[in-house]
């Protein structure tokens, strides 16, 4: 055991501050931060940055050689989340490219599909939503009613999504759809959103910009080939794909930032010596910290190459604990936040709203680690 | 980074274990026990110089062995003598050690039991030989033998080993790793017990509303056990008050959790959830407990801003 980074590895988060410094412009933290990672603004300015962090080297270094990457280890993957988490994630919504949808189609994908996509995704390119959940399917998942009917060598897609996050502006569609009679018959799409017979409609919510939209799918042709693995198998895909998820936004690390701004805040206020802020703060620090400390966990297991664990969820219970916290501190302490105040607090608030629920609820979570790490027996 | 064990810090904990085997259930005649001091035990992981895994490995090793030993249900001064022993200055005797301060009227913890006081003193630290001091045992439920000074000490007589701050900060480190280990085995206990407890023909155990506190409480476990190593391994002091605010703040949460699901069987003292949950809840509010420490990160990382 080991808490120190490395030579390499701090040089690499030096390169990293360095590169985001380099290519974010003046008014990154006043603009775009605000917005959030699902905004139009930051959706548009991925478009741009996602191809220079690319140049750079920076995009897909832990993939592997044969895909463009530097088969660098899960460790650099993470320095660069967190670095680009601190300032508010300048890659949109292309962080799940590079996390999961890439290493998704390289183990599952065709030669065909890998050629297509992956080359799009390692150049910072193109912008991907997931079609997972439904009005009647969110945790459970198995329960979406989204229909694949074949015809001929493909498939007609009819239903609809929900809570599809990024859908507006997206170039693809990481879609599930029913394609059999039993309960677990689903498989995977890889659809264009420009096919005819898609449509998006976003609606207005408490979250921050960009994820509440529902997706309409009326007759939409969709090739044979668009179909990752084999039909009906999508779910140990799935399965493979939020393994990434679960971890792969480092939420811990800007709990430190926002509590520098709420704090300089209250300070200004005559407030920064208050014994019962000190006390709220002091536990909302450490719960960040067991945050961080969780996911590391989860990060040294796959840079030895071990399958998904209940560490995951452990890790991401913990996280948006703490995330939890510090929200309900922000609306206490610094409750302007909402109205006049910083908006990159706003926007803390209204991205974290939803932290226990948007990729397995917390419950769920608890779910899995009654089962995963205490072996509870199940019910009925 | 790296958040395995090492091959050797693996084989540390696994002589640790075997040493500890013994002791996994209450010695014969102290079952029914508020709270057991084991001399042998201490003995023995002086003898074994697990004591010393601090100076001869790393304060991290310390760490590993102070949780480990505090999954068992007798007690040791392990958290003192392993990790907090080992940064003060000149020649601190392996223990058992009590860590006392503030009034000294009050009961301190391990006091009855130990050859040496680690004092707070002002703004020093103080080693105290308690041979010939007078020390009166104070009965309590708290899974820690307490005991008070009959009189005043006297601090004059005493041998200054340091600064009070370093004593203090170790001091929350030991008390984060004595917490972790208790608190893994709190969790054990109780997930054992509703695995076998049936209620409306089902295993209490497979009921929901059960498994997400359970697990919840897993994951406090985990939690605590990271960042008291962490503690250990970083020596600073943000990280020594973020590793006790933790430990302390969640004593709560896992104590009303683990004693509900363990019923009435919970509050005697033959089921064994109270070594663990009574050293927990002593454990709660030591040195200004979760509020103390946390005041502490919050004055490290923004007193200036203040
Ligand atoms: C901001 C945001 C972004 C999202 N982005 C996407 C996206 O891009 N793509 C996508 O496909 N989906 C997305 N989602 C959807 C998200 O995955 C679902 O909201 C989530 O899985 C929960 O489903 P639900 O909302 O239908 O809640 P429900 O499943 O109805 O759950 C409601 C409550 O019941 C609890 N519950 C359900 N089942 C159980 C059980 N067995 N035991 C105990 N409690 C249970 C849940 O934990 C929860 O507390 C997003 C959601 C949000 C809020």
């Amino acid at each position: 055991m080991e808490f120190a980074w490395t030579e390499e590895q701090q040089a690499y988060r030096t390169r990293v501050k360095g590169a985001l410094d380099e290519l974010l412009p003046d008014d990154w933290d006043s603009h775009y931060a605000p917005q959030g990672y699902g905004s139009a603004d930051q959706i548009n300015f991925s478009r741009e940055f996602c191809p220079k962090l690319a140049e750079r080297g920076l995009l897909v270094r832990h993939w592997p050689a044969e895909w463009g990457g530097e088969s660098a280890d899960p460790w650099e993957q993470f320095i660069l989340a967190e670095e680009m988490k601190w300032r508010g994630e300048p890659r949109g919504p292309q962080y799940m490219n590079v996390n999961w949808l890439g290493p998704v189609l390289m183990k599952y994908g065709t030669p065909e599909q890998q050629e297509e996509h992956l080359g799009r995704i390692r150049r910072g390119e193109v912008i991907w939503c997931q079609g997972y959940s439904e009005p009647g399917a969110g945790t459970d998942l198995a329960a979406l009613q989204t229909r694949a009917e074949r015809k001929g060598n493909g498939y007609v897609v009819n239903g609809q999504k929900i809570w599809t996050s990024y859908s507006r502006l997206a170039d693809f569609c990481f879609l599930l759809a029913r394609t059999g009679q039993g309960r677990k018959d689903i498989s995977i799409f890889l659809v264009p959103m420009d096919t005819p017979g898609i449509e998006v409609k976003p609606f207005p919510g408490l979250v921050s910009d960009g994820h509440l939209n529902e997706v309409f799918f009326t007759d939409v042709e969709v090739p044979g080939s668009a179909r990752v693995g084999e039909e009906g198998k999508a779910w140990d895909i799935i399965t493979y794909a939020l393994s990434f998820e679960r971890v792969g936004i480092p939420r811990y690390h800007v709990g430190r930032k926002l509590l520098d701004k709420a704090i300089a805040q209250l300070a200004r206020e005559g407030r920064g010596d208050d014994p019962v802020i000190k006390a709220r703060v002091g536990r909302i620090v450490a719960k960040f910290e067991a945050a961080r400390l969780l996911t590391y966990v989860v990060v040294d297991q796959r840079a030895k190459g071990a399958g998904p664990s209940v560490d995951a969820n452990i890790s991401r219970i913990t996280a948006s604990e703490a995330c939890t916290d510090l929200t309900n501190f922000l609306i206490e302490y610094v409750p302007d936040c909402l109205t006049t105040g910083d908006p990159v607090l706003r926007e803390f608030h209204r991205g974290n709203i939803a932290a226990t629920i948007a990729a397995g609820t917390y419950e769920l979570q608890l779910n899995l680690i009654a089962r995963g790490a205490l072996d509870l027996p199940r019910g009925n | 980074m790296d958040m395995e064990l090492t091959g050797e810090q693996r084989l540390l904990v696994e002589a640790v274990e075997a040493l500890g085997s013994r002791w996994q259930a209450m010695p014969p005649g102290h079952e029914r026990d508020y709270a057991h001091y084991e001399a042998n035990l201490q003995g023995a992981l002086a003898e074994g110089g697990f004591l010393r895994a601090g100076l001869d490995m790393g304060m991290l090793e310390a760490a590993l062995v102070a949780i480990e030993v505090s999954r068992l249900p007798v007690v040791t001064s392990v958290g003192a003598s392993a990790l907090v022993a080992a940064v003060l200055t000149g020649d601190v005797p392996d223990g058992p050690l009590a860590i006392v301060g503030g009034d000294w009227r009050k009961a301190q913890r391990m006091l009855p039991v130990a050859t040496h006081a680690l004092a707070l003193h002002g703004e020093r630290a103080l080693l105290l030989d308690l041979a010939g001091v007078a020390v009166a045992p104070v009965a309590s439920v708290y899974a820690y033998p307490y005991g008070r000074f009959a009189a005043e000490p006297d601090w004059s007589a005493a041998t200054d080993i340091g600064d009070a701050a370093t004593l203090r900060q170790w001091a929350r480190v030991a008390i984060a790793c004595e917490a972790a280990g208790a608190a893994e085995s709190a969790v054990a206990v109780t997930v054992a017990h509703v695995k076998e407890r049936f209620a409306f023909g089902r295993a209490i155990g497979s009921y929901q509303a059960v498994q997400h506190r359970l697990a919840q409480c897993h994951q406090i476990a985990r939690a605590m056990r990271f960042l008291a190593l962490h503690a250990a391994w970083s020596g600073e002091a943000t990280a020594a008050d973020i590793a006790a605010t933790y430990a302390q703040d969640h004593v709560n949460k896992l104590a009303f959790d683990l004693h509900q699901f363990s019923g009435g069987m919970g509050v005697t003292c033959e089921y064994q959830l109270h070594f663990f949950s009574y050293r927990l809840r002593a454990l709660q509010g030591e040195l200004g407990g979760a509020d103390g420490a946390a005041s502490g990160v919050y004055d490290r990382l923004w007193g200036a801003a203040a």
